[in-house]
């Protein structure tokens, strides 16, 4: 039986179909390139079984030389290439250690063409026979080449390397990895190798046979990658089912989802993504289509944000509305994040739209009702009040005018009763008093929650917790309302519901100067920023601004720009604000627009213990 | 006695009373109304006016609508009940619709705001005395006619009827079984009595005191 010629066949066949395997999934997965290496590594072992057969064929010491110096090439061949795997798949291992070792090896094999017969030999004198499994092989007898040194200091230097990778690797908790891949390496290097050594320096007489150790870490390597391969198709079959789940409860929430490939600029989508921004089936959908959907209101922003969120990675999550074909203006809530390349480089943005139009609608009826509930409120509150205002006030102003009628009448006695005129006009000084009193009742009954119990609050949460509350509001009136974030505000001492509707106040007033604007140029900005002692809050409009005869005029109690205005509301908030020890003030804005300020003092007492409220009340 | 004798009965001069609980407004237009030439008497709530209400002098009260305890629909109420006829003119801070339409249809003379020009508030007082003036000097008539009706004898009561229903002396003699002479002298008595000097006025006299119906 030839088991030379049949073990080594094997081997070499073995090793190639695996080198065929790898390859074939190399191209399939263009991942990296650990399957190419693994491939090329294998074909090598190929190779260097080839090699050795043709050794322990040699008939003369020429061929022998030859077929050895050959038999060096795949040796760098697989060295190499398992040093790129151990630090492409392990991503273990030092670098250094493993440019040392290819250099070394690279050397190796060109002394191995330069110096002597081969690396091994600077002369091959005689050629041996030897029985090897049932057959007579050649082995070399000759000067050993002292440049194979360089060619075994590389083995060393490469085991060092592979062993402290698969100890790095093992280290991080991956110890069957470790074991297979590095203790596989180390062992059959170990063995292999160390045999090889021996021969070469002609120490024992037996012919190499590296290629059935090499074929062993390749098996290992192979198992390992098979693994991989397995893991991953059981991976990608849970994976989907779960898009399969996935896409189901995204259907029946009547979610769309999408993916916007950032190289080609194309967006596609499940069924409902293409039915909710109306899509046929099969047609193609650049980004532009979808930005051509786009509310001409939301155009501008809406742009923004995505060019902000696919080039920065920033978050979108945002309400925007969209025109479809047949005319229809949906509105879609859409939260978008960009994935990234393992460099860092954006390369898709998956996002979920969400159709919340009816949603909007009835939060915009709601607001509206709330609107008109609060105006009849308000009028008949306002009603009640007026009633009440004028019977306490016909009152004195009866008695006055009566007074007066009275004086009149006695004027026209040729010697009028001065006591009695002196009377009469004590009296209408008196009555007048009383009127005021009325007047002055009437505003303290309005400030509601005099005197109420104050705790400390921070102005910007504050201002953030009543934009919440204005939010619809704003909305439905197509106000870009913001509160700017600064550096962070002192805790003020003060009494939350009064603050809350001064900041109401305003914000409202600023939201009814715009009324008039085009929607692009309706901006409200709340900002709450450290004044000295004080707290200072601005609430900026882009409106019509205050004309400038007015401005005097806009604390004073029924002074109202407004038609239906009842003129009580900058008077009420400055009174609170006064209140508070603090000072109100309005301006124009050089730009365009009024600026309201109130100033609040920071709160003294530094106790950190106490509760800082912000956000007590809550709408719902 | 005369005519005239009859339309002075009761003539007095009219006094305003005005109730008020807001001593300034009381202070201030009972001045008015005294520097505008009448006689005024004000009152700090309804119970005070209600307790000496002066029924013999004739006038009207001003009286504010609203009114801690009593108030200016209450007083009404009070003096509807005793049979009183002051008419009343209703002052208010403001009036709503349904309070005015209440107190007119209880027989208000008048609903006028405190702040009222003073043209109308002093024609509203006018109207008012001129009013109860008229009243009191037809009441003050007719209850001199019944005493006079009442000073007749059953006799010439008797009488009285027939001579009305235009009866001629001997009719009724025979109707009350008595002389025809008789009936005379009783005619003569009762003309005397009732101051009437011919059966038309007689007849005019007895519908008048209406006591036919009685």
């Amino acid at each position: 039986m030839n088991w030379v010629t049949i073990i080594w066949s094997m081997v070499a066949s073995a090793c190639l179909v695996l080198a065929g395997i790898h390859f074939l999934v190399w191209c399939q997965r263009r991942r990296g390139w650990d399957d190419l290496l693994l491939s090329l590594a294998s074909a090598a072992v190929a190779a260097l079984a080839g090699c050795e057969l043709w050794m322990m064929r040699a008939e003369t010491t020429a061929q022998f030389a030859t077929a050895l110096r050959w038999l060096h090439v795949p040796t760098w061949v697989i060295i190499l290439s398992l040093v790129g795997f151990v630090r492409l798949h392990l991503r273990a291992g030092r670098p250094w250690l493993a440019w040392t070792v290819c250099a070394l090896r690279t050397l190796s094999v060109l002394l191995n063409f330069v110096v002597g017969q081969n690396l091994n030999y600077l002369e091959v004198a005689r050629l041996q026979h030897i029985r090897f499994l049932g057959e007579s092989v050649a082995i070399a007898k000759g000067t050993a080449n002292p440049w194979m040194l360089v060619g075994q200091l590389s083995l060393v230097l490469w085991l060092v390397f592979v062993a402290d990778a698969a100890i790095t690797v093992w280290r991080r908790g991956d110890r069957r990895q470790s074991l297979a891949l590095g203790g596989s390496i180390v062992l059959f290097v170990l063995v292999g190798a160390g045999q090889a050594v021996l021969v070469l320096w002609q120490i024992v007489d037996w012919p190499i046979t590296a290629s059935i150790f090499f074929l062993g870490i390749v098996v290992a390597m192979t198992y390992q990658m098979t693994g991989d391969v397995l893991r991953a198709a059981q991976m990608s079959e849970d994976l989907r089912k779960k898009d399969h789940w996935l896409d189901l409860a995204a259907d029946s929430a009547g979610v769309g989802l999408w993916l916007w490939d950032l190289k080609t600029n194309v967006i596609s989508g499940t069924e409902t993504a293409r039915m909710l921004y109306g899509f046929s089936a099969n047609e193609l959908v650049p980004v532009e289509k979808v930005r051509a959907r786009l509310h001409p209101d939301d155009f501008d922003w809406v742009s923004r944000a995505l060019e902000k969120c696919s080039r920065e990675g920033a978050d979108f999550r945002y309400d925007y509305r969209i025109v479809l074909p047949d005319g229809s203006i949906r509105w879609f809530r859409v939260l978008a994040r960009t994935l990234l390349l393992s460099t860092g480089e954006p390369e898709m943005v998956a996002g979920v739209s969400i159709d919340i139009t009816d949603r909007k609608r009835a939060e915009q009826e709601i607001a509206q009702q709330r609107d008109q509930l609060a105006h009849v409120t308000r009028v008949s509150a306002m009603g009640q009040l007026a009633s009440s205002l004028a019977h306490e006030l016909n009152q004195p102003l009866g008695a006055i005018l009566r007074n007066a009628e009275a004086a009149e009448l006695f004027l026209q006695d040729p010697s009028p009763d001065l006591d009695e005129l002196r009377a009469i006009f004590a009296d209408i000084r008196k009555d007048d008093q009383r009127a005021g009193e009325v007047i002055d009742r009437m505003r303290a009954l309005m400030k509601y929650r005099e005197g109420a119990e104050r705790s400390r609050l921070d102005l910007h949460l504050l201002a953030l917790d009543t934009v919440t509350l204005v939010r619809p509001d704003a909305e439905r009136r197509r106000v870009r309302l913001e509160v700017e974030t600064g550096p962070a505000v002192p805790p003020v001492h003060g009494d939350q519901v009064q603050l809350q509707q001064v900041l109401l106040n305003l914000l409202l007033n600023a939201m009814d100067a715009l009324d008039d604007n085009p929607s692009a140029r309706r901006f409200v900005t709340v900002r709450a920023r450290p004044a000295g002692a004080m707290v200072e809050v601005t609430v900026r409009d882009t409106g019509h601004g205050i004309p400038v005869d007015k401005l005097p005029h806009l604390f004073e109690p029924f002074f109202s720009s407004k038609p239906n205005g009842l003129g009580m509301g900058l008077a009420i908030s400055r009174d609170i604000i006064r209140a508070h020890g603090g000072r109100m003030w309005a301006e124009n804005n050089p730009d365009g627009g009024a600026t309201l300020h109130f100033t609040v003092p920071a709160s003294s007492e530094g106790g950190r213990g106490e509760r800082v409220e912000g956000r007590g009340r809550k709408e719902q | 006695m005369s005519q005239r004798s009859l339309e002075e009965f009761g003539g007095s001069t009219p006094l305003v009373r005005i109730v008020d609980d807001d001593a300034s407004f009381l202070t201030a237009v009972a001045r008015m109304l005294r520097a505008s030439g009448f006689a005024v008497k004000t009152f700090s709530s309804a119970a005070e006016f209600l307790a000496l209400p002066e029924r013999d002098v004739p006038g009207c009260v001003l009286v504010d609508l609203q009114m801690p305890g009593l108030s200016g629909l209450d007083l009404q109420e009070a003096l509807a009940k005793e049979g009183h006829t002051l008419p009343v003119i209703f002052l208010t801070g403001h009036g709503d619709i349904p309070t005015t339409v209440h107190a007119m249809r209880q027989g208000a003379e008048d609903f006028l705001t405190k702040r009222a020009p003073k043209e109308n508030l002093l024609d509203a007082v006018k109207r008012a005395i001129d009013r109860d003036t008229r009243e009191r000097a037809g009441r003050a008539r007719l209850d001199a006619l019944r005493a006079r009706f009442a000073a007749l004898t059953p006799r010439e009561r008797e009488v009285l009827q027939h001579v009305v229903q235009g009866k001629l002396n001997k009719q009724i003699a025979y109707a009350l079984g008595i002389n025809e002479r008789t009936v005379k002298l009783h005619r003569t008595s009762l003309t005397t009595k009732l101051g009437v000097y011919s059966t038309a006025e007689l007849t005019k006299l007895w519908m008048e005191a209406g006591e036919g119906r009685g």
